[in-house]
């Protein structure tokens, strides 16, 4: 999967931009502050509707304009479409082809795209809500249940988490429709953990092979999936997690009425990342978070090539200063096979000879590009 | 220029109906002053008629101007079953159907507190009032297929069915006419689980 061409219009400082790419690599080089993230993140808003730096739309229109529009023509191995994202203060208009999509759920998936940026490196040793939005990302542009399922789990939890507010207060509560409410959640959470422990797995597999070589052998990666502040493996059925989730439920039923919240659930879940057995959250060096993210990483690449049969493109944000050469090899060996490929930084130099061979080369400055052409093998 | 008092209250009022904003309400009101004076009498008195004329039934909570309303009181009527019901407006899609010859209850809503509405904002009580007479036999639940609607189907079975009368809730999957290829995944699985031997 690669795009050829980009148009902005209004989009952050991108007055206007109409920019062709290489479907290999390519790399964005300037000064601070000129709009290299600003490309990279208008990429990934075409792919996720949403940005990585800020909730507020609002933030990615250009001052004194009323709208953004981010448009390109993706290309797949045997089709192509047309996604067009435009943002006002109305909302967003999200278009496959210029089709309208009314949901957004219908349009995320389209364009798979991984991105690696220096916030990422936190991934481990940040809050769980990091960890769970990560999960929801990426397993929600591979499949749509997921999104389907997590968007009908968290109306339901709204809906539980008002009604336990009310019971707080109530002389006598209603515990029959508690029942219900209860019911309903744990059905829809048994679904979004089934399909989170699914690719887990993969992913659990296959960052474990890519860790392994960047530790010179030494090292073996695990993850273990927590909801309710148990481990929960694979192998569970979807009959044992609602059954395991209503006796949970049942345990903290006071607690949860005296707090008026939903205590349990996917929303709460978290993942840990374990090295030769030891957590890597308390006991891990910064190298070996370091590793563990970028196998994560490589890993995402890897799951998504193997759920959609299309390789993703791959958004490196000023990462690559952040990675010592070891790792960038195990970088370029994933991006050998086909990917393509943005790099943004504020000097060649961090960037490994290797990755050098023949990208294109941009120089972006205060809202304009300039293509350096092909840059020939440095050898 | 601002528009003479009778013509600004008209577009005032206009505009308190859903889906009207000030252009077409400014249209409807102009509209109106053209209107045959007949006409215009008409229409305001059963706007007023709507709201004085109309009551809910004190049975099952239908729209009626009498007390009882017209299916309570029909004698031919079936009363080993009744169809619950979101809304009145509901009760003239299974009337049109004509193949249902029980009794209704409309319970006003569906149960959400986002949006305020418990269990004493719906007629559930009167329902469950109306069970003790053992004349009916079955509870037939027409909810929409929301997480709200479905959460209160789940609710009043929950309440019901200690009782011993059967409840039933209708049958969601593919509609009609339609085609498998542009049914989503969620009702494609309805219609699995849901399937029939022929």
């Amino acid at each position: 999967m690669y795009l050829k061409q980009l148009n902005m219009v209004n989009y952050r400082n991108y007055k206007q931009l109409n920019v062709q790419f290489s479907p290999n690599i390519n790399i964005f080089i300037g000064k601070n502050a000129q709009g290299k993230t600003n490309l990279l993140e208008s990429i990934y808003y075409l792919a996720f509707a949403r940005s990585h730096r800020t909730n507020v739309d609002r933030q990615l229109i250009n001052f004194e304009s009323p709208f953004a529009k981010v448009s390109s023509r993706i290309y797949k191995r045997q089709t192509s479409n047309i996604l067009e994202l435009v943002t006002s203060n109305r909302g967003k208009k999200a278009s496959i082809n210029h089709l309208e999509q009314k949901r957004l759920s219908a349009y995320i998936g389209q364009l798979n795209v991984v991105l690696f940026s220096p916030e990422n490196l936190n991934l481990i040793k940040g809050s769980p809500s990091q960890r769970r939005r990560f999960l929801d990302l990426e397993f929600g542009q591979i499949d749509n249940r997921y999104l389907i399922s997590l968007a009908r789990y968290q109306r339901i939890l709204k809906q539980r988490n008002t009604f336990l507010k009310k019971m707080t207060y109530q002389k006598e509560p209603d515990f029959l429709y508690l029942e219900v409410l209860t019911r309903q959640l744990v059905d829809v959470a048994a679904i979004v953990i089934e399909l989170r422990l699914k690719y887990l797995t993969h992913l659990e597999q296959m960052a474990k092979d890519i860790h392994f070589q960047i530790s010179n052998q030494t090292e073996t990666l695990a993850f273990h999936y927590q909801t309710a502040n148990y481990d929960f493996k694979q192998k569970n059925d979807k009959q044992t997690v609602v059954d395991f989730l209503i006796n949970q439920f049942s345990k903290v039923q006071n607690r949860e009425i005296k707090l008026g919240t939903t205590l349990i659930g996917p929303h709460r879940d978290d993942i840990n990342f374990e090295i030769n057995d030891k957590d890597l959250q308390s006991f891990g060096s910064q190298g070996q978070q370091r590793s563990c993210v970028l196998s994560l990483k490589l890993a995402e690449i890897k799951l998504i090539k193997q759920v959609t049969h299309e390789s993703p493109i791959l958004l490196l944000d000023d990462v690559l200063s952040e990675l010592d050469s070891k790792r960038q090899a195990a970088l370029i060996e994933i991006i050998d096979e086909d990917i393509q490929t943005f790099i943004t930084t504020t000097d060649l130099d961090s960037v490994s000879k290797e990755l050098q061979h023949k990208p294109t080369i941009y120089e972006v400055s205060n809202g304009n590009l300039v293509n350096k052409g092909v840059k020939n093998d440095p050898k | 220029m601002q528009y003479p008092l009778p013509i600004a209250k008209l577009i005032e009022s206009y505009m308190k109906l859903p889906g009207i904003g000030q252009k077409t309400a400014t249209r409807l009101a102009f509209f109106t002053l053209n209107m045959e004076i007949e006409d215009i009498q008409d229409f305001s008195k059963s706007l007023v008629e709507v709201k004085t004329e109309l009551h809910y039934c004190s049975i099952c909570g239908n729209i009626t101007q009498e007390d009882p309303c017209e299916i309570c009181r029909d004698e031919r009527v079936d009363r080993s079953s009744i169809l619950v019901v979101e809304q009145p407006k509901d009760i003239l899609s299974f009337e049109n159907m004509g193949e249902y010859f029980g009794l209704y209850h409309v319970l006003n809503g569906v149960l959400s507190p986002m949006d305020g509405v418990s269990v004493d904002d719906l007629n559930i009580k009167s329902l469950i009032k109306r069970l003790q007479d053992h004349s009916v036999k079955e509870v037939i639940l027409a909810l929409n297929s929301s997480s709200e609607g479905e959460a209160t189907a789940m609710y009043l079975s929950k309440l019901i069915k200690p009782s011993g009368i059967k409840v039933s809730r209708l049958a969601s999957g593919l509609a009609v006419g339609s085609d498998i290829e542009y049914a989503d995944d969620l009702t494609l699985k309805r219609a699995m689980t849901g399937r029939q031997e022929v």
